[in-house]
């Protein structure tokens, strides 16, 4: 019976990974960021295999409206080769950490025209087959919300007024019916006949009615 | 039963119709600028667009505008609760007069924000013109106004 459950198993971790033997790789899937800012994009991978000497990181960039990618960034023999001739020369760091899966790089000093995907490609030899992931990044200008100090206080002038308004109807109706009711009570008899009387006062007479369907 | 639905349809198709003016970015568009009460965006050399501060309006008048679109939306919105809130407490034969006064308000927010946005932005550009943001304004002031006069006469069925 043993020997039968390890035959098995040993068949099964034999078919298994073939299967499930490519490499993973994960970056965001947006990152938004302010003109003139940094930015980090992250990249890390996931394979069966013992991570190697000779594993790779490279990223390409494609901008916005171009159908054209550069290589940027190379990772290989355990030194990382930065851009030195594009659009990222000076502006590009490495902040990964290989041995840990990580092929993170950053941006520095971020323009309008750095818009574009990011593709982040990860080799662990020999797992060497997977896909490519792409981060698209989105540079802004700084805060275009408008809104100012006249428009938050005409807001909560007008809201105050209205609650204040509402808290006063409802307190005066209340002081108005505690004080008949109380009226009602101090004097028995007659003036509970005229109090309560009084109460029917303040429902208005029906006026000429509207049929409602 | 009818109306009664129907006027709850009316009213909610108000709020939406508030809501997309004051939120959605149409209120005067060229063909490579569409500006809001918000920001305004732009068309650049390049094919992108960018997303900009409204830096040459008058700023009094936009934050009022502003302020005034913001206030229709939540007498509007008030408006509903206070008239489902009314359907349970009015006594019979009462009209709703709460609601349509949160509704006569919102009325003359909106009145007054379209009215500073055609007077005072936009007096002396030659090409452009309003985008469906602005129309959407003004037909939820006709919108509000109508609900209101409904509020005014309704009244609560006498059994």
């Amino acid at each position: 019976m043993l020997t039968f459950l390890a035959l098995t198993s040993v068949a099964l971790l034999g078919i298994v990974p073939e299967q499930s033997q490519a490499i993973v790789i994960y970056t965001g899937w947006e990152r938004h960021a302010l003109v003139g800012s940094d930015i980090r994009l992250s990249c890390s991978f996931f394979s069966w295999r013992w991570t190697s000497e000779d594993v790779t990181f490279s990223w390409t960039y494609r901008p916005d409206g171009s159908r054209d990618a550069i290589s940027i960034f190379h990772y290989t023999g355990g030194a990382a080769y930065l851009d030195n001739k594009g659009p990222f020369r000076d502006r590009l760091e490495f902040v990964g950490n290989p041995g840990r899966r990580d092929g993170s790089i950053l941006l520095k000093n971020l323009e309008l025209s750095d818009n574009g995907t990011f593709t982040c490609d990860a080799k662990n030899p020999p797992d060497i087959v997977g896909r490519p992931s792409s981060v698209r990044l989105l540079v802004f200008e700084k805060v275009p919300i408008q809104a100012g100090v006249i428009t938050g206080a005409i807001i909560g002038v007008v809201l105050g007024l209205l609650l204040l308004i509402v808290v006063i109807y409802y307190l005066m109706r209340f002081l108005v019916a505690r004080r008949v009711f109380s009226l009602s009570v101090s004097k028995h008899g007659k003036k509970k006949k005229e109090g309560s009387q009084q109460r029917q006062l303040w429902t208005p007479p029906p006026l000429t009615c509207y049929p409602l369907p | 039963m009818l109306m009664l639905a129907g006027i709850v349809v009316l009213h909610i198709t108000t709020i939406i119709l508030l809501l997309v003016a004051a939120i959605d970015n149409a209120w005067w568009v060229k063909d490579s600028v569409s500006a809001d009460l918000w920001g305004k965006w732009e068309l650049t050399n390049s094919n992108m667009w960018h997303y900009t501060n409204l830096k040459d309006y008058p700023e009094d008048y936009l934050q009022a505008v502003q302020a005034t679109s913001v206030l229709a939306c939540v007498f509007t919105i008030l408006a509903l609760f206070v008239f489902v809130a009314q359907l349970f407490t009015l006594p019979k034969g009462m009209r709703f007069t709460f609601t349509g006064i949160l509704q006569i308000i919102a009325c003359l927010c909106i009145m007054t924000g379209a009215s500073i946005y055609t007077a005072k932005l936009h007096v002396n550009e030659s090409s452009g013109g309003y985008g469906h943001c602005y129309i959407l304004a003004w037909i939820s002031f006709v919108l509000t106004f109508i609900l209101a006069l409904t509020y005014f006469i309704l009244r609560k069925k006498k059994e």
